[in-house]
């Protein structure tokens, strides 16, 4: 992992964990495994502290740990998932994408089993019930079925997945100095996929009758215990002790990336194109392994009887549409075969590459300019030119053609290749080429994004800590409010109270709403260029592999 | 500029070739026909159903051509017969991908070189090649690798026939000045600039027009298509250009838009004499939509940072004192 990574990790844990969880976890970021008296040793922190540290880390599965590495009887060693921290960035996405997808019930159970890292599945009902039923009216409430049935229909589109059960030849001391309780159950030693099992689908009978119950002011205490006193807490038990949930990251990943590629096709082509290639796309969700480079074959018949209903396309349209897209230059729809009215895949690799391609050259559009980017555009397409030959390519005068290939050469973002036509390298008798390299190109691009992700967290901390003084204000006089409004003051009172917050400072706090929201957005936006770049660089070294 | 060089290759070769050819045949084969008077006549008639062929396929034909139109005659004969004519310089010898290719010579060319020798037919070759540009003496000398008295002489004489002429000050060709797209040294780029515009905004309409049809989508999409020729003009009906537009200028253009990220070409066959067919091909273009909207890093000001490698949290410049973030910020 790069500088930029742990940076951003850090920012991350310390945001989500608070301070002595980032400690930790940087620690053994920075320094790769580690074993417990190492880590408490060079972090200077107590050793509960260190342990709690682990244990939430573990719990969120952002840590490791393997024992005997250095033979039988060392110490357990620790090891930090930086991709796994990274993935916190996006969980404002996976939250969306359930609620589009399932609702508001779906939303709660993805962010619970998130912030929790991993739950049983009755506890997860019973919370998001009680969530739900809070948000209604009085005398309305939420079945626990009805929960049940939403969380089977997430486990069934795989979703969310069993963690996997700890392996019964893991030596038990491991657990024991992490901390008591169920919580470090299910982290197992060599971190074992969770699909390598088979019933990771599989949802178990679950006994449980009820609805949600109303929470009264005096219970919110209640929300806040972590998933082990939960299961303690509940006296009766339902049948699913010790199988545990945890959100399958990779699933939404794909749905993420199919996402994209419909976006793309329905920019660059039209709004049926789209819904043509999204149905390519859910018909294959379940025959296509994840890493696959492009989807399985399917015939036209089938893309045309599986068609969302209410989308007339009559066959023949559906044949030319077909065609347009495997002409299509981009080619994210390729022929294979003439069988069934003609065998169609989606190149997934491909798209990748392509939207990865486009990624790079909006970059060297925005921070450059619409000539710099023909001169990217062009290097990209022809590989190796001469300054001479990008001049005349391009139209661009000498002059200026040469400051920019100089300026995109000094970022980084072109490359030069030195070809001498005699040994002594004299640059009167050698050819220097331009080129781009996509990947490499790709790669350095992920980490200004890392650093850019960075830098908008540290400055929404700078933001906060600011107007620390004035939010701490504001939230004191609301507190007021609150309870003389409940205690039934008088309106005088209130209007008393309010005028506590100057007009100056309420404008002052509206800004600075303004300015977090705008970074938080930011964030989770860069995010989205993460996301692409991430998996074009994954997809191309799964195709060279 | 690629095709020129082509044809130069293909050319030398075949001078090559006709050399070797001449030594292989030292005495020509003027005595074998001599030797088989009765064949003399129908030499005749193969050298001219040769010829005719050769002017209904101004491209050139290959052997296997002469062998589908005159089936009976045998390999011996018809070798005979084009050395005839290649040692009469009125068939030319060029080597292509799919092999010989026999080609009629220029008639004009032919009776001008009569009475040539070899060495004269070479230089003549060589400033023929040279095309409008025309060719140093010190040049000639090193592509006919004959001496300079030789060279010198063969050029008094080809004056003298008034096939070349000798040019003291030079006035430069496209391929030296730049073309359309300089004037006083100077390249044109506004012109350019503009011209890439007006392209542009000519396929953009037409994609918008195929668009608003509501047709079938494969016409649709085809009838957003245009070619080059189309392109072409319409620039020059608009009347923006002082000078004369050829159709290659126009696609360099064009090719500009295509590293724009605009347009996308596409190549067909086109059947021969269609307009705006080169070696029958037909260029075709359209206006294309992007991709992807401008990625989310680039709407961050970090995105677009000039000293954003110099930015430390605690350093002169940091996130928490930058000025482009907080102009952000209040936008």
């Amino acid at each position: 992992m790069t500088v930029q990574e742990t940076r951003l990790c850090g920012h991350l844990l310390r945001e989500h964990f608070g301070e002595v969880v980032e400690k930790i976890g940087t620690q053994l970021l920075r320094s790769g495994a580690q074993n417990l008296r190492t880590i408490v040793s060079e972090s200077g922190t107590p050793l509960d502290l260190v342990k709690k540290s682990l244990c939430v880390l573990m719990n969120h599965g952002a840590c490791t740990f393997s024992s005997a590495r250095k033979g039988p009887g060392s110490p357990v060693e620790y090891r930090a998932s930086c991709e796994r921290i990274l993935r916190i960035l996006r969980y404002p996405r996976f939250i969306y994408t359930a609620k589009t997808l399932y609702g508001d019930t779906g939303e709660l159970i993805v962010e619970e089993l998130l912030q929790r890292g991993h739950m049983a599945m009755s506890s997860i009902v019973k919370t998001v019930a009680d969530r739900l039923t809070h948000n209604m009216e009085e005398g309305r409430s939420m079945e626990y079925s009805e929960v049940i049935s939403t969380f089977s229909k997430l486990v069934e589109t795989h979703f969310l997945q069993r963690c996997p059960p700890v392996s019964l030849s893991a030596p038990p001391p491991p657990a024991a100095p992490v901390g008591p309780g169920p919580s470090a159950a299910p982290v197992s030693t060599s971190p074992p996929t969770a699909e390598s099992f088979p019933d990771c689908y599989s949802v178990p009978q679950v006994s449980m009758v009820g609805r949600g119950k109303h929470r009264r002011s005096g219970e919110d205490a209640g929300e806040d215990l972590g998933p082990s006193k939960v299961v303690k807490t509940g006296e009766q038990t339902h049948g699913d002790e010790g199988i545990y949930w945890q959100v399958n990251f990779e699933r939404f990943h794909l749905h993420f990336r199919d996402q994209t590629i419909i976006g793309a096709v329905a920019s660059k082509l039209d709004q049926t194109s789209s819904e043509i290639v999204r149905t390519m796309l859910r018909m294959s969700e379940v025959t296509t392994p994840p890493s696959a480079s492009c989807t399985q074959a399917l015939s036209a018949n089938e893309i045309f009887r599986s068609l969302p209903a209410n989308y007339s396309i009559s066959r023949p349209i559906l044949d030319q549409y077909l065609t347009l897209l495997v002409d299509d230059p981009m080619e994210f729809v390729g022929k294979s075969g003439d069988s069934g009215g003609g065998m169609f895949s989606v190149n997934l690799h491909r798209a990748l590459k392509y939207l990865a391609r486009a990624t790079l050259e909006s970059v060297v559009q925005e921070r450059f300019g619409s000539r710099s980017a023909r001169i990217f555009r062009l290097l990209l397409r022809k590989h190796h030119l001469e300054q001479k030959q990008v001049e005349d390519f391009a139209m661009i005068p000498a002059k200026e053609a040469k400051e920019m290939l100089y300026t995109l050469l000094s970022e980084n973002l072109v490359l030069l290749q030195e070809i001498p036509k005699t040994p002594d390298h004299a640059p009167s008798r050698t050819f220097y080429l331009y080129t781009v390299n996509q990947l490499g190109t790709a790669r350095m691009l992920l980490q200004t994004c890392y650093k850019t992700v960075a830098n908008l967290i540290a400055r929404r901390l700078f933001e906060t800590k600011e107007s620390k003084r004035l939010l701490e204000k504001s939230q004191r006089i609301e507190a007021i409010m609150a309870s003389l409004q409940a205690s039934g003051a008088e309106p005088e009172q209130l209007t008393e109270v309010e005028e506590m917050i100057t007009a100056t400072e309420k404008q002052q706090l509206e800004s600075l709403r303004h300015h977090i929201n705008k970074l938080d957005s930011a964030e989770n936006q860069v995010d989205e260029t993460i996301f692409l770049l991430n998996a074009y660089i994954n997809s191309t070294a799964r195709a060279t592999r | 500029m690629a095709d020129v060089k082509v044809k130069k290759e293909s050319d030398t070769a075949a001078i090559e070739i006709r050399n070797k050819e001449r030594q292989q045949f030292p005495h020509g084969i003027t005595d074998q026909v001599i030797d088989t008077p009765h064949l003399e006549s129908d030499n005749a008639a193969i050298e001219n159903r040769i010829k005719e062929l050769c002017q209904q396929f101004p491209h050139g034909i290959t052997d296997q051509v002469i062998q589908n139109d005159m089936p009976h005659l045998e390999a011996q004969q018809r070798a005979m017969v084009i050395n005839k004519l290649l040692s009469l310089g009125q068939l030319d010898l060029l080597k292509s991908s799919s092999g010989l290719l026999y080609r009629m010579k220029d008639t004009q060319l032919a009776s001008k070189m009569k009475g040539s020798d070899n060495q004269e037919k070479l230089v003549y070759q060589i400033l023929e090649d040279a095309g409008n540009k025309g060719i140093w003496t010190r040049d000639i000398r090193f592509k006919s690798n004959l001496p300079l008295t030789e060279v010198n002489k063969i050029l008094k004489n080809l004056e003298s026939k008034k096939l070349i002429k000798a040019v003291k000050s030079v006035a430069p060709d496209r391929s030296v000045t730049g073309g359309a797209w300089y004037s006083d040294q100077d390249f044109e780029a506004e012109f350019v600039e503009v011209l890439n515009q007006q392209c542009f905004k000519f396929l953009q309409n037409k994609a918008e027009v195929a668009q608003d049809s509501k047709q079938s989508p494969m016409v649709q999409r085809n009838s957003s298509f245009a070619t080059s020729h189309e392109i072409w003009k319409y620039i020059c009906e608009l009347g923006i250009s002082k000078v004369d537009l050829s159709m290659e200028d126009i696609e360099t253009i064009l090719n500009t838009l295509i590293y724009d990220g605009k347009v996308e070409m596409t190549i067909i066959a086109a059947k021969e004499g269609t307009v705006g067919s080169v070696d029958g091909q037909v260029k075709l273009f359209r206006g294309v939509n992007p991709l992807i909207p401008p990625t989310s890093l680039v709407k961050t000001p970090c995105g677009l940072c000039p000293v954003f490698d110099e930015c430390h949290e605690g350093g002169e410049i940091s996130p928490s004192r930058c000025i482009y973030l907080t102009e952000w910020l209040s936008f």
